[in-house]
C-alpha cells in the first residue's frame, strides 16, 4: 500500500511534481501512466526517500520508507537500471544489497534464477545489454521479497519472451496480494498487465481509476473522415458542435479525426451541406486513444501536427 | 524464467553489522580497490629497498652509526614511500564514495540504507580500517627487510618503542589521509573533482604555502603550513622527539601527538559536513 498525501516536489522554479496524491493498494496491479517528463520517476524516488519531497507526504504500508526496520522487505525498487557500479558483477552487486538486512546467497541464488540470469551472475555488470541491466534490477527489486514492487519503465529493452515475464510475474506477485506499481508511457503495455492506472501529466494526476473505467470513458469518441473538401467540413463540424474536436491529419490534408461527434451525425451534417464524403469509419477507441485523449494537453515537448478547434 | 512463487525469505533489518559486511563486499569485488592496494604494498616495498641500499652503500666503510642517528635512518627509511603512498590512498578513498556517484550505485545504496548516515559511516570504517591493514603489514615487511640491510652495511639500529610507534603512525596516516579524501570526494561527487581536491589539499597547497611566506614575509602563513594535513600527518611517522625541526626546511614542526589530533580534525570536520549533506541531498 503506497499512499500519497499532496507530493511536491520543486526543481528550480518547475515543479516536477505538482499536488499530487494517491493511493495504490494491495492486490492489483496499478499502472502508472504518463508522457516522458510527467513526473513518474521523480515521484517513484519521493516513495523510497531518494528525493526529499517540497511538501506533501508519501507512506509505504503506513510508514516512511526510511522509518521502516527492514526498507528491502517493504518495498523492493527498480528505479533506474542503471544503479549499478559496472566494475562489479551482478552476483556481488546483489550480495552487497542483501548483506545490509542479512540477506544472504541462498535468496542471491534464487533471484538469479528467477531472472534468469545465472550465465551471466558473474560477468562485470558494465559489459551487460539493457534487457540483462534491466533483469539485474528486477533482481535486486525481489532480493527483500517485499510487499510492495515498484518499477519503473520495467520492461525497458526487454525482449518480447521478456517483456511476457514480466508482466506475468506483475500479475502473479498481485495475486499473492502484494502491491504492484508499474510506470510506463506505453499505453498498450499497461492495458495488458494493469487493473487500475493512474495517468500523471506534468506532474499533476489526471486520471485515476480502474482499466476499463478508462477504456469505457473513451469508447466511441474518434471517427476518420475523408473528404476532397476536409477544410469545408472541418469548419462545419466544429460549428455545429463546440465539444467536438476537429484535427486534420499532418499527412494528408483530405483526412479528418473527429473526436465528439458520432459518425451518423457527421453523414448528416455532410450530406445537408452537400460536402462529399470519401470515407466516414468509427474507429474502435483503444486504450491508447484514450490515453493520447487524456495527455495530449498535458504533453511538455509536442510534435508537429495541427489542430483546429 | 519462472514465475515459481517466491519462499518467505530469512533477513532481519538493516543492522549496522549488515552494513559493514555490505561495505565489506563492495570493497573487495572492485578491481580498482585491488590494484590501489596492490601499488601501495609494492611501492612501500620497492621504494623502501631502494632507500635501504643507498644508504647502506653510502655507509659502507662508514660503519659504526648507532644509537638514536641510526635509529632516526631506520625510520625515514622504512617510512620514506609514504610521500608516494599517501596519493594512491588518497585516490582510492575518493574512488570509493565518488565511483557509487558516478555509476548509480549510490541510489542502490540509499534504498537499501535510507536512514543515509549508517552507511557513509560504514564505508568510512571498512575503507579505513582495510588501508589500515593493507599498509601496516606492508610498512612492518618494509621496516623488517631494511633493517636487515641497514645492519649488513654495519648500521646498528636499535628496535625501540619509538621506532615501532613511528611505524604504525605511518600506516595510521596513510588510513587517515585516504579517509580525508574520501570526505572530499563525498562532499564533490565527482571522481574527477574529488580526486584533484584532496590532491590539491595534500599535494599542492604545502608546497604553495611556504613560497607565499618567503615571498610576504608573512610567518604566520609558514606557521599555518604547520596545520594542514599532510604537513601535521607527516609528523605521526617521525621519531617523536628526533624532529621539533623539519629535516629539509628548517621550520619547527609538530609534536607527533598533536599531528595526529589535528589530522583527525580535518578529518572530523570534512566528514561531518559530508554527513551534513548527504542527509540533506537529493540521490
Amino acid at each position: 500500500m503506497i499512499e500519497a498525501h499532496g507530493l511536491t516536489k520543486r526543481y528550480g522554479s518547475k515543479n516536477a511534481v505538482d499536488d499530487v496524491s494517491f493511493t495504490v493498494r494491495p492486490g492489483l496491479v496499478t499502472g502508472f501512466l504518463g508522457p516522458n517528463g510527467a513526473g513518474k520517476s521523480t515521484t517513484m524516488r519521493l516513495i523510497v526517500g531518494l528525493d526529499r519531497p517540497t511538501s506533501g507526504s508519501v507512506t509505504v504500508n503506513g510508514q516512511a520508507y526510511a522509518a521502516h526496520r527492514a526498507p528491502l522487505r517493504e518495498v523492493g525498487a527498480l528505479l533506474d537500471a542503471k544503479a549499478v557500479h559496472t566494475g562489479r558483477s551482478a552476483y556481488n552487486h546483489l550480495l552487497a544489497i542483501g548483506a545490509t538486512h542479512s540477506i544472504g546467497r541462498s535468496r542471491v541464488d534464487e533471484v538469479i534464477a528467477l531472472t534468469g540470469l545465472e550465465s551471466v551472475a558473474r560477468k562485470r555488470v558494465g559489459g551487460f545489454s539493457l534487457g540483462m541491466g534491466q533483469r539485474l534490477g528486477i533482481a535486486v527489486a525481489l532480493l527483500g521479497d517485499p510487499a510492495t514492487l515498484i518499477l519503473d519503465e520495467p520492461v525497458n529493452g526487454l525482449d518480447p519472451e521478456g517483456v511476457i515475464w514480466v508482466r506475468q510475474l506483475a500479475r502473479h506477485l498481485a495475486a499473492e496480494g502484494r502491491t504492484i506499481f508499474l510506470s510506463s508511457h506505453l499505453m498498450n503495455e499497461m492495458a495488458q498487465t494493469a487493473d487500475h492506472i493512474i495517468v500523471l501529466g506534468r506532474g499533476r494526476v489526471i486520471a485515476d481509476a480502474p482499466v476499463q473505467a478508462i477504456l469505457a470513458q473513451a469508447t466511441g469518441t474518434a471517427v476518420t473522415v475523408r473528404s476532397p473538401d476536409a477544410a469545408r467540413l472541418a469548419e462545419l463540424l466544429t460549428a455545429s458542435d463546440p465539444l467536438s474536436t476537429v484535427t486534420v491529419d499532418p499527412a494528408d490534408p483530405h483526412l479528418l479525426i473527429v473526436a465528439g461527434l458520432a459518425s451518423p451525425r457527421i453523414g448528416e451534417l455532410a450530406a445537408g451541406a452537400g460536402v462529399v464524403l470519401h470515407e466516414l469509419a468509427p474507429t474502435a477507441a483503444s486504450l491508447e486513444d484514450a490515453y493520447l485523449a487524456l495527455t495530449q494537453n498535458e504533453v511538455e515537448y509536442v510534435a508537429g501536427g495541427e489542430a483546429t478547434r | 524464467m519462472s514465475t515459481a512463487p517466491l519462499q518467505r525469505v530469512t533477513m532481519s533489518g538493516v543492522s549496522f553489522g549488515g552494513i559493514i559486511r555490505s561495505e565489506w563486499i563492495k570493497l573487495r569485488s572492485l578491481r580498482s580497490t585491488v590494484w590501489c592496494y596492490a601499488i601501495i604494498v609494492v611501492l612501500t616495498l620497492g621504494v623502501g629497498a631502494l632507500i635501504a641500499f643507498a644508504m647502506a652503500s653510502g655507509a659502507t666503510g662508514g660503519a659504526g652509526i648507532t644509537g638514536d642517528a641510526a635509529t632516526t635512518m631506520a625510520v625515514q627509511t622504512a617510512t620514506f614511500p609514504i610521500s608516494m603512498t599517501q596519493l594512491v590512498a588518497a585516490v582510492l578513498g575518493a574512488l570509493v564514495i565518488t565511483g557509487e556517484y558516478g555509476t548509480g550505485m549510490i541510489r542502490s545504496t540509499l534504498t537499501a540504507v535510507p536512514k543515509r548516515l549508517p552507511a557513509l559511516v560504514g564505508k568510512a570504517l571498512v575503507f579505513a580500517l582495510t588501508t589500515f591493514l593493507v599498509s601496516a603489514v606492508a610498512i612492518a615487511v618494509t621496516g623488517a627487510m631494511t633493517l636487515a640491510m641497514l645492519s649488513g652495511a654495519g648500521i646498528g639500529v636499535e628496535i625501540t618503542a619509538g621506532y615501532l610507534l613511528a611505524l604504525v603512525g605511518g600506516a595510521g596516516y596513510l588510513a587517515l589521509v585516504g579517509l580525508l579524501s574520501f570526505a572530499i570526494g563525498a562532499i564533490i561527487r565527482s571522481s574527477a573533482g574529488g580526486i584533484a581536491a584532496s590532491l590539491g589539499l595534500i599535494l599542492v597547497v604545502p608546497n604553495v604555502l611556504p613560497l607565499l611566506a618567503f615571498l610576504t614575509k608573512a610567518d604566520w602563513i609558514g606557521e599555518a603550513a604547520k596545520y594542514l594535513p599532510s604537513n601535521a600527518g607527516a609528523q605521526m611517522y617521525a621519531l617523536a622527539g628526533s624532529g621539533a625541526v623539519d629535516m629539509f626546511t628548517g621550520a619547527t614542526v609538530l609534536e607527533p601527538a598533536i599531528g595526529l589530533l589535528v589530522l583527525v580534525g580535518w578529518v572530523v570536520a570534512l566528514l561531518a559536513l559530508a554527513a551534513v549533506l548527504l542527509k540533506r541531498r537529493d540521490a
